[in-house]
């Protein structure tokens, strides 16, 4: 074999193998995107909740919050994301909030239940109040990137650093990737 | 030349601080630590032997007849206290929970109760409940079966031949604003060796008496994260009763396996936290009549054995 089919075999070759992982990836991921879209967003089941989407965001706040799969949520009174682990009172003193930032906010609703709602703006994804709730309750609270605020950068920097590989591109028209309905049925359909 | 250099360098070092090893500590730590450590003193039991049937999918343990009736996808299994196998038969589907008595073996599926003979042959299918039901555990007599729908919040009662005589919801009175609080899928019940019914209302970290036709006599509760009381949004998940009347409690979340009196003061610890490093799922609990304690570990899955230090 002379060089000049040897550079044309490899080329077809090359061609060929793209070819293949294209189809394959269309046939067994199904995660291609119908408009070529694509968007950064963490896993749920993956996330660890290690604290760095709070600091390893380009953005001054991070693009990453808490929402809260209502669908999931069991309005307890004793709340692990709400709550502090050695709390004496379930009231909502600062003294006793899991919540850095004071943004996981609780409304009592009737009796024994309440509402827990996040303030986005006061949110830093440091996802205290997820691994409270993943650990002592339903898992209704969990980390997503909210495309509103993400820059949806070439290389995400919190990709890069984290720790599960939670973080991945995936196709616009899926851009949230959380268990339940994070749609509070309350707002969404006021009776 | 200088600027390729510097370049290097800071590639270089950017690699170097990205590697796991380097990556800062998390600021926002979640930390139940303290809690998780016990006085060694309060652990009166040992783990003296484990049994496991390979990668199977337990769902269920019981102690009767001096057999472990254990229900997992699709099979329930017959096995001698010390761990043998001594019988297998199919499930015409996944159960949730399973209870024995000299009678027979009656396993809860989602929406109904199957009977079986003490050998593990059908005896019948009852009526099935509706489409909301998730049966969670069960609890017989000599006449009467209890099953708790923590898909209703409500505790059913039916005569051993599968008649439904009624049903409660842990509510005196319709002015009542609830009755059990089931948040999640953890809904356990017994009937200790006096014939009284006790239920765990979990969102209330709650053990409530009742008459057989669902009136309260009385309950004790303790929420709290310290080892006197119950962890999280809603346990004990499991509970089963001693031969003395005093209860094994087992948590979810920070899971570890307690003795509570009737009363409700801590007697003992069987397992601490440390017992179930990385784990989350609360065990099921069966006790044999000499007390030890059987706990079905769904994540190591295995039947672990505890037994009071001599």
């Amino acid at each position: 074999m002379n060089r000049k089919t040897f550079i044309n075999n490899s080329g077809r070759l090359i061609l060929l193998g793209g070819l293949v992982y294209l189809t394959g990836s269309i046939i067994f991921k199904r995660k291609v995107s119908a408009s070529g879209k694509y968007v950064w967003q963490i896993d749920p089941f993956k996330c660890m909740q290690c604290g760095r989407c709070s600091t390893q965001c380009v953005r001054e706040i991070s693009a990453v919050k808490c929402v809260h799969a209502y669908q999931l949520c069991g309005y307890c009174d004793l709340c692990g994301g709400y709550f502090k682990p050695n709390t004496h009172k379930l009231n909502t003193g600062a003294e006793s909030q899991l919540c850095p930032t004071g943004a996981l906010k609780r409304k009592y609703v009737e009796e024994p239940f309440f509402e827990y709602k996040i303030d986005e703006k006061l949110c830093n994804a440091c996802g205290k109040c997820v691994k409270g709730c993943g650990s002592f309750g339903n898992g209704s609270l969990q980390l997503q990137i909210r495309h509103d605020l993400c820059q949806n950068c070439n290389e995400c920097s919190i990709a890069r650093m984290c720790p599960t590989n939670a973080i991945s591109r995936v196709p616009i028209e899926a851009a949230y990737q959380i268990k339940g309905d994070f749609k509070n049925p309350a707002l969404t359909n006021p009776k | 030349m200088v600027l390729a250099a510097v370049i290097v360098v800071l590639i270089v070092t950017d690699v170097m601080n990205s590697r796991p090893d380097k990556r800062p500590d998390n600021p926002y730590e979640y930390t139940v630590d303290q809690f998780t450590s016990v006085d060694t003193a309060l652990v009166k039991y040992t783990e003296t032997i484990d049994f496991t049937f390979g990668d199977l999918d337990l769902r269920g343990i019981a102690f009767a007849n001096n057999r472990l009736y254990l229900v997992e996808d699709n099979y329930l299994m017959v096995v001698s206290p010390e761990g043998e196998k001594l019988a297998k038969s199919e499930l015409p589907e996944s159960p949730g929970c399973v209870t024995a008595s000299s009678d027979g073996i009656y396993i809860g599926f989602r929406n109904y109760i199957g009977q079986y003979d003490p050998d593990g042959r059908l005896v019948k299918n009852w009526e099935p409940l509706n489409d909301t039901t998730v049966l969670t555990s069960l609890a017989v007599t000599d006449s009467t079966l209890f099953a708790a729908d923590a898909g209703n919040r409500r505790v059913l009662r039916y005569k051993t031949n599968g008649i439904l005589s009624g049903s409660f919801t842990g509510k005196r009175d319709s002015a009542d604003l609830h009755g059990f609080i089931i948040p999640s899928p953890y809904f356990d019940l017994a009937v200790n060796s006096d014939g009284e019914l006790w239920v765990v209302n979990t969102g209330k970290h709650a053990f409530e008496n009742y008459t057989f036709d669902g009136q309260l006599r009385g309950f004790w509760e303790n929420a709290a994260m310290t080892i006197d009381g119950f962890s999280g949004c809603c346990n004990p998940a499991h509970m089963a009763v001693l031969p003395d009347g005093s209860f094994v409690t087992a948590e979810k979340g920070m899971v570890r396996i307690k003795i509570h009196k009737a009363s409700g003061e801590v007697l003992a610890v069987v397992a601490p936290p440390e017992e179930f490093k990385g784990e989350t799922y609360a065990p099921d609990l069966a006790v044999s009549p000499s007390g030890d304690i059987y706990a079905l570990d769904y994540e190591r899955k295995m039947i672990r054995v505890f037994q009071l230090k001599k």
